[in-house]
């Protein structure tokens, strides 16, 4: 009779080799299928990545028109300027919800807006930023920018921010050209006389408030009149 | 108390006996064809195949058959020399023993036969005939010539005895036997005539035809192979059967064992 368990040991090696090349392919074939796999949700994770873009790029679209409507609503320019800032800020931080609480009481004013403009808005809040960082480069974007859009919000900006770092001569320049768009922004007026009066041409600066007055008899424009002929300005 | 697979094992403890004969197509072809080309004026009649094929057991057969009507002999094993060989040779033609001190004269034999031609017809069956040397088989082809004996050798088939066959035979040889090793329906009615003429029903039917694949597969049909490695597997049937019954299965031959049987035998490898 045989020794049974070298032969028990033999036939299990003898299994095992025999199995090997099924083991192998199977791990192939699982192998490829996990490649596959991973390879297809690779492709969909891209498209969900893309969907989620889309989305967020959408959503932003939608928090910058209400951001414009609330911008439309506050009617001073530097009221305005800081609003925009808070709210772009408040993008950021991904605190549109409460926003869009706020401006929920607005809705009518949506409908005025036009949807493409809403990403050149979104751009712009971006941009104010930089320029409040005091970007040289920064002002150039703008103004190319207002030279394509003709957008008086640029001009009007550029105005303001060249009269405050002093350079009246560019801000009497923007406040002009903010003019050229429309003549019925007093402040865009106001920085133009402001500006003309820091460039010592006073006599000028007072011809054109005094005409401003008269036409509409503007209560801030009568002050500046006010100081600037009784040199306290 | 003895394993049913003790009385499996020996059915398979391989032999020439007659009575484990198989009777299976092929075997009845190569009997009938046998038969036939004796009763032809031959001098000689080659049946060659590889060894386990089963000539011993067809001369064997052959000769248990056909003795009451023909003067038939069968020679199994070589003789160790040519007297030994001669004196073997001289008993069947004499029908007497050689005088001691006396050894045969080759003239004086093949002067005796060719006196035999036409009073007897004798058959001679010689078995593993490559084992004769040349000078051997020339003699014999002697003998034959005489046409008073007639020799039925049989050869292992092998690139060497094709050339002894070519050499000593080929212009002196009018018929060719060649048996083959059994296709699997025939090995599978071998293993289960043989199980059955010993009474073993259950055995046979516990062998399935999936375990004869696989045993054809391991002995590539021949005959004595598959008796070696059947005995291999009841004895190992035998051992659990005794000694770890729950491992057989009595209903089927578990794969295991064919298998283990045959890398005992070395038809598989680690």
């Amino acid at each position: 009779m045989y020794d049974m368990k070298p032969l028990e040991d033999q036939w299990n090696k003898y299994r095992k080799k025999k199995l090997k090349p099924w083991y192998i392919s199977f791990a192939v074939i699982l192998f490829l299928i996990i490649i596959l796999s991973s390879f297809l949700n690779i492709k969909k994770i891209n498209l969900d990545w893309f969907d989620i873009n889309f989305d967020t790029y959408v959503n932003k679209e939608k928090k910058v028109n209400l951001i414009r409507t609330s911008k439309i609503v506050m009617n001073g320019p530097l009221m305005k300027l800081e609003i925009e800032k808070k709210i772009v800020s408040m993008v950021n931080n991904n605190e549109v919800e409460k926003l869009s609480n706020i401006l929920v009481d607005i809705p009518i004013l949506d409908n005025i807006q036009k949807p493409i403009n809403s990403s050149t808005q979104l751009r712009k809040k971006i941009n104010m930023n930089i320029i409040e960082s005091s970007s040289i480069s920064a002002y150039k974007d703008v103004e190319n920018r207002f030279r394509q859009s003709r957008d008086i919000d640029d001009a009007l900006f550029l105005a303001k921010s060249y009269y405050k770092k002093g350079n009246y001569a560019k801000a009497e320049h923007w406040a002009l050209e903010t003019n050229k768009v429309d003549e019925n922004i007093e402040e865009s007026l106001l920085i133009f006389v402001k500006s003309k009066v820091k460039l010592g041409r006073k006599n000028e600066a007072i011809g054109i408030l005094m005409s401003y007055v008269n036409k509409t008899d503007s209560i801030e424009a009568k002050n500046l009149l006010y100081k600037i002929k009784n040199d306290k300005f | 108390m003895k394993s049913r697979y003790s009385t499996a094992k020996n059915v398979f403890v391989d032999s020439i006996d007659i009575d484990d004969y198989i009777e299976l197509n092929s075997s009845v072809t190569a009997y009938q064809q046998l038969q036939h080309s004796m009763d032809k004026p031959l001098k000689m009649i080659l049946l060659f195949g590889k060894p386990g094929t089963g000539k011993s057991i067809l001369l064997n057969r052959i000769q248990e058959k056909l003795k009451h009507q023909k003067e038939i002999h069968y020679f199994d094993t070589p003789a160790v020399n040519e007297k030994e060989f001669f004196h073997k040779l001289f008993k069947v033609l004499t029908e007497k023993d050689l005088p001691v001190n006396t050894e045969v004269n080759f003239s004086a034999l093949v002067d005796f036969c060719k006196n035999l031609r036409g009073k007897r017809e004798i058959i001679i069956l010689l078995d593993e005939a490559q084992m004769y040397g040349s000078e051997m088989m020339e003699k014999i082809r002697l003998l034959s010539d005489t046409r008073a004996v007639k020799f039925v050798v049989s050869l292992h088939k092998t690139e060497d005895e094709d050339l002894i066959a070519k050499e000593h035979f080929q212009s002196r040889i009018w018929e060719v036997i060649e048996l083959k090793n059994a296709t699997k329906e025939d090995q599978t009615a071998y293993v289960h005539k043989k199980l059955l003429k010993k009474n073993l029903f259950e055995i046979a039917n516990s062998i399935k035809d999936s375990d004869m694949k696989l045993i054809h597969r391991f002995t590539k049909g021949n005959y004595r192979e598959c008796n070696k490695l059947l005995f291999t597997i009841f004895e190992i049937c035998e051992y659990y059967d005794t000694n770890e019954p729950s491992k057989v299965d009595y209903r089927h031959i578990p794969k295991k064992i064919i298998e283990m049987a045959a890398l005992k035998l070395g038809y598989i490898y680690v």
